[in-house]
């Protein structure tokens, strides 16, 4: 039985027989190797990285306003529940990759080097462990997203008209209108009243039936997480309830040709009282 | 017992007609190019004859002149064909005049010097080296294009270029760089490297070969003239209806995408063909180098998914030229028609483009960690799971169209499970790393460049999979960073490494490493910079495609203009590496790096027959490295343990 290695023996030597279970022994050989517990420090340090990186894509994407809706919320929540657990693969890959730089040899040089490395053709538990690890993750992934994605369509009426929604007490409908280059909002419940600006009211289901006269637009947004193409020849439908007063974007997100990136307006979240106002000053009457 | 010995029969051969070659000996890319010409300037002159000229339609174009235009392009494309010489062959065929010896040879490229890169030359070597040329004119046309956006979107205060020539702009330098990736790891490894891989003398079938190079090169000059006439306004992914606006330049896009599925798919066949039936003698499947595995898995999912790309097309072509309405709403047609057989292939593209270039990095690492490829079972399990899942993930591009909420469950659920086969590939790359000694040379560093883009673009693919991330990521400019992290972090820097591993053997000259490394590495570090602030920038929100935008996006995008030249100033450092080096006096062993595939195995220039003798295979070609030390130990321990206990009792 030959040794070919130059480096030191393990450290822990075994003790003295007992009966205690191979797997023991093993995986007390496996940590005394001389790579390992370095490695084991670096996966973790790397994984506490995800904290500053989750707080900084918290922190850009509330940069210009904080969700301003509950699906905004839903969303936000989602990026960061996948970052965190994103965080382990990142680690080992970026683990591995800089030890493998420093830590097991490097050679240089023209030749080809003499020195071969172990001829490690497979590695059973290493195999396991990695494909059931990525499995259980992606599994965690895809329930998280199709759940967060249910919720998200009933806070955004799935595709039943707001005033067919069981809490319709309120609902407005928006008939949503892309064209090249601006926005148009009619509704037709308030006497077919329309703007290029969207002012909605807090905290009230608001419907929209989105739709194109020309090429594809998709309208976005931005702090309530709504996005939607608007298609020529056919309506789309979403929503989403608004819970926080103030001025937000809406933006084109589809290429729509020349002056696509100037197809921006504003989503004015305003209370009930300023709404109807709103609504009689642009002579509209008052919703019933 | 008597031996009856037959006499073998005599082979009729084919007569000798002419001196070999035939009509080959004429042409070449100049009669090529002179013959399109004139065909595609005929075609416009007699087609302008018949186009009723002052009649407008509805959008106030001329009627005809698309359909003029669409002709003329077609006799581009054909006259070129016939000017190369591409339909002397079925012609001899029809004429009876069989190939001889001496043709094929002819044919081949045999004793013709450099005048065979510009011919009709069936050699897979010769063409290897067209396809690598025409790659890195691609790089280089996507690449200045790049600059140009980088550029406007740096210039925050103001307006660089129109607008409309900004759109243009913008989808030529992808479909651009979409065409350069495709073929820059396949076309010049598939063709030059895998035929010497699995020790074949060439190409199933040669003139094949010949045809899938040439289509391409008649395929550029529509594309790229479409800046010329107007652009095509909409992206790489010409959505329609919005196509349909666009000046005539669009049909350059669509007759340049017909033509290049039809190379792509006889790329494919051949390629497919070549691996399945031209192995050497003793290459099982289970000693295939795994370089081959993924080019047959691209080449299996470019051959079977082009041809949608193809359709929608053609589709398209006939709704702008002719006045159909496959994808025109207001006449009965579908936007999201074309949307599907668009991503049916613009998804599975995704991994023609990685997967060559993941493979050739596994190929490569290696030789120069000194180790068998770890599990090379899973690494094939990872191809075929991604082959397979690909076909069933398109509609992740449309979560947000409205063509059917109820898809988006589904889809989800497949696209977040083509991330599982995808890991198997990482952690057969990073168990090959585990333990080794690293020989640090250029194309080793590719590895760990590429590993590292290909997790980052991963792991953002696996937010823009999840349907509510996507609603508010898409069409933002996370997505633009993300894809660039997949096709030019894991595909872009993987290719560059294969090119450089394998730069020895095609050229017959080292590549100077350490020019290579300094333009490598600030394109590497500069790559972060630019593509890890338009990360930023698409958490805060900005859409893609778009010239100007709010001020708060200004910093990410300052920083992401810098980075882009940065990354322009390594791409033309290592480009100058490959010309210098390529241009070198000095020789290149023929097995510089010690490596056991074939390919390594014969002389450096290969041969025209590229094995004086076929070779027999009777290994995998992964044996390198000594027994593991910590085996003997694990067994000692184990032994003694097992003593123990049976002392103990």
């Amino acid at each position: 039985m030959s040794i070919v290695d130059d480096r030191p023996a393990p450290a822990d030597q075994p003790e003295e027989p007992t009966n205690r279970p191979e797997v023991t022994y093993r995986l007390r050989e496996w940590l005394a190797r001389p790579y390992v517990r370095p490695i084991l420090a670096m996966f973790v340090l790397f994984c506490l990285l995800v904290i500053p990186i989750a707080w900084l894509v918290v922190f850009f994407m509330n940069m210009s306003g904080a969700p301003a809706s509950d699906i905004m919320s839903e969303i936000e929540q989602t990026i960061l529940v996948f970052t965190i657990a994103s965080a382990p693969l990142m680690s080992i890959t970026l683990t591995i990759l800089l030890y493998s730089l420093f830590g097991w040899g490097r050679v240089t040089g023209d030749e080809p080097p003499m020195q071969e490395s172990p001829a490690i053709r497979s590695n059973a538990i290493g195999s396991y462990l990695w494909i059931g690890a990525t499995s259980l993750l992606a599994a965690f992934l895809v329930i998280w997203g199709l759940l967060a994605l249910a919720n998200i369509t009933a806070s955004s009426y799935g595709s039943v008209s707001a005033n067919q929604q069981p809490n319709a007490t309120k609902a407005i409908d928006i008939n949503v209108t892309g064209q090249q280059w601006v926005w148009t909002f009619e509704y037709p419940d308030q006497g077919k009243i329309s703007s290029d600006v969207l002012v909605v009211p807090i905290d009230t289901p608001i419907y929209f039936n989105v739709t194109s006269v020309d090429v594809i637009h998709s309208f976005w947004v931005v702090e309530l997480g709504v996005k939607i193409d608007a298609n020529p020849g056919a309506i789309t439908n979403t929503g989403v309830t608004p819970n926080k007063l103030g001025n937000f974007n809406i933006r084109c997100a589809e290429l729509c040709g020349m002056h696509h990136a100037y197809m921006e307006t504003q989503i004015q979240v305003v209370t009930q009282e300023q709404f109807d106002s709103w609504v009689r000053e642009m002579g509209g009457k008052r919703t019933v | 017992m008597t031996a009856v010995i037959h006499e073998q029969e005599a082979v009729p051969q084919p007569k000798q007609h002419g001196k070999p070659g035939g009509f080959l000996r004429h042409t070449n890319i100049v009669t090529g190019v002179l013959l399109g010409v004139v065909l595609a300037v005929v075609t416009y002159v007699i087609g302008g004859l018949l186009v009723p000229w002052g009649t407008e339609n509805s959008n106030f174009s001329q009627v005809g002149e698309s359909a003029l235009v669409a002709a003329t392009y077609a006799a581009w494309v054909i006259g070129f064909m016939i000017g190369i010489g591409a339909f002397a062959g079925p012609i001899r065929w029809w004429l009876g005049h069989d190939l001889t010896h001496a043709d094929t040879e002819y044919l081949a490229g045999k004793d013709q010097g450099r005048g065979k890169y510009w011919k009709y030359t069936t050699d897979h070597k010769v063409v290897g080296i067209q396809y690598l040329v025409m790659g890195l004119f691609l790089l280089g046309l996507g690449g200045l294009l790049a600059m140009w956006i980088r550029t406007e979107l740096g210039a925050t205060w103001t307006e660089v270029f129109d607008p409309n020539f900004y759109n243009s702009i913008i989808g030529t330098h992808g479909i651009v760089m979409v065409i350069a990736m495709i073929i820059i790891a396949a076309g010049p490894l598939g063709n030059f490297i895998m035929p010497l891989m699995i020790g074949a003398r060439d190409m199933a079938f040669p003139r094949l070969n010949a045809l899938s190079f040439w289509l391409l090169f008649a395929a550029v000059p529509p594309l790229a003239s479409n800046l010329l006439l107007g652009g095509i306004r909409d992206g790489w992914t010409a959505y329609q209806p919005l196509g349909t606006q666009a000046p005539v330049g669009m049909i350059g896009y669509q007759v340049c995408i017909i033509t290049f599925a039809f190379s792509t798919g006889i790329a494919g066949v051949n390629l497919i063909t070549t691996i399945v039936t031209m192995r050497a003698r003793g290459m099982t499947w289970n000693r295939v180098p795994i370089f081959v595995i993924g080019i047959l898995a691209a080449a299996i999912m470019g051959l079977v998914w082009f041809p949608m790309y193809q359709y929608s097309q053609v589709m398209a072509l006939s709704d702008f030229a002719f006045g159909s309405a496959f994808f025109i709403p207001q006449n009965g047609g579908s936007v999201w028609l074309y949307e599907n057989l668009f991503w049916l292939l613009g998804h599975p593209e995704v991994y023609v483009i990685v997967i060559p270039a993941t493979a050739a990095l596994m190929e490569l690492m290696v030789v120069f960690l000194r180790k068998p490829l770890f599990s090379y079972k899973i690494a094939v399990a990872g191809f075929a799971g991604v082959v397979g899942i690909s076909s069933l993930v398109w509609v992740h591009h449309m979560y947000m169209t409205g063509w059917s909420p109820a898809a988006n469950y589904p889809f989800m659920l497949s696209t977040e499970l083509i991330s599982i086969p995808f890991g198997f590939l990482v952690l057969v790359m990073l168990g090959t790393i585990w333990r080794g000694k690293v020989w640090t040379r250029l194309p080793m560093m590719c590895v760990y460049a590429m590993l590292w883009n290909k997790i980052v673009g991963g792991i953002t693919g696996v937010y823009l999979s999840d349907v509510p991330v996507d609603q508010y990521m898409h069409g933002s400019m996370f997505v633009v960073a993300h894809f660039h992290f997949m096709l030019m972090g894991a595909g872009l820097f993987g290719a560059m490494g294969a090119i450089a591993y394998w730069f020895p053997k095609m050229t017959g000259r080292m590549l100077n490493e350490r020019i290579g490394s300094i333009g490598f590495w600030l394109a590497f570090f500069a790559f972060q910079l630019t593509f890890g602030s338009m990360f930023v920038a698409g958490l805060q929100g900005q859409p893609r495609r778009v010239l100007q935008f709010d001020d708060a996006f200004n910093v990410s995008n300052w920083l992401s203009t810098i980075g882009a030249y940065l990354i322009g100033v390594g791409m033309l450092i290592f480009l100058y590496a490959i010309i210098t080096s390529w241009r070198s006096k000095v020789i290149a062993p023929s097995n510089p790096w010690g490596a056991k595939t074939l390919e390594w195995q014969t002389a450096t220039p290969v041969p025209l027959n590229n094995f004086p003798v076929l070779p027999v295979v009777t290994s995998d070609p992964y044996d390198y490295g000594v027994p593991d030390p910590y085996l003997a130990i694990e067994k000692k321990l184990s032994d003694e343990n097992q003593d123990a206990t049976v002392g103990a009792r």
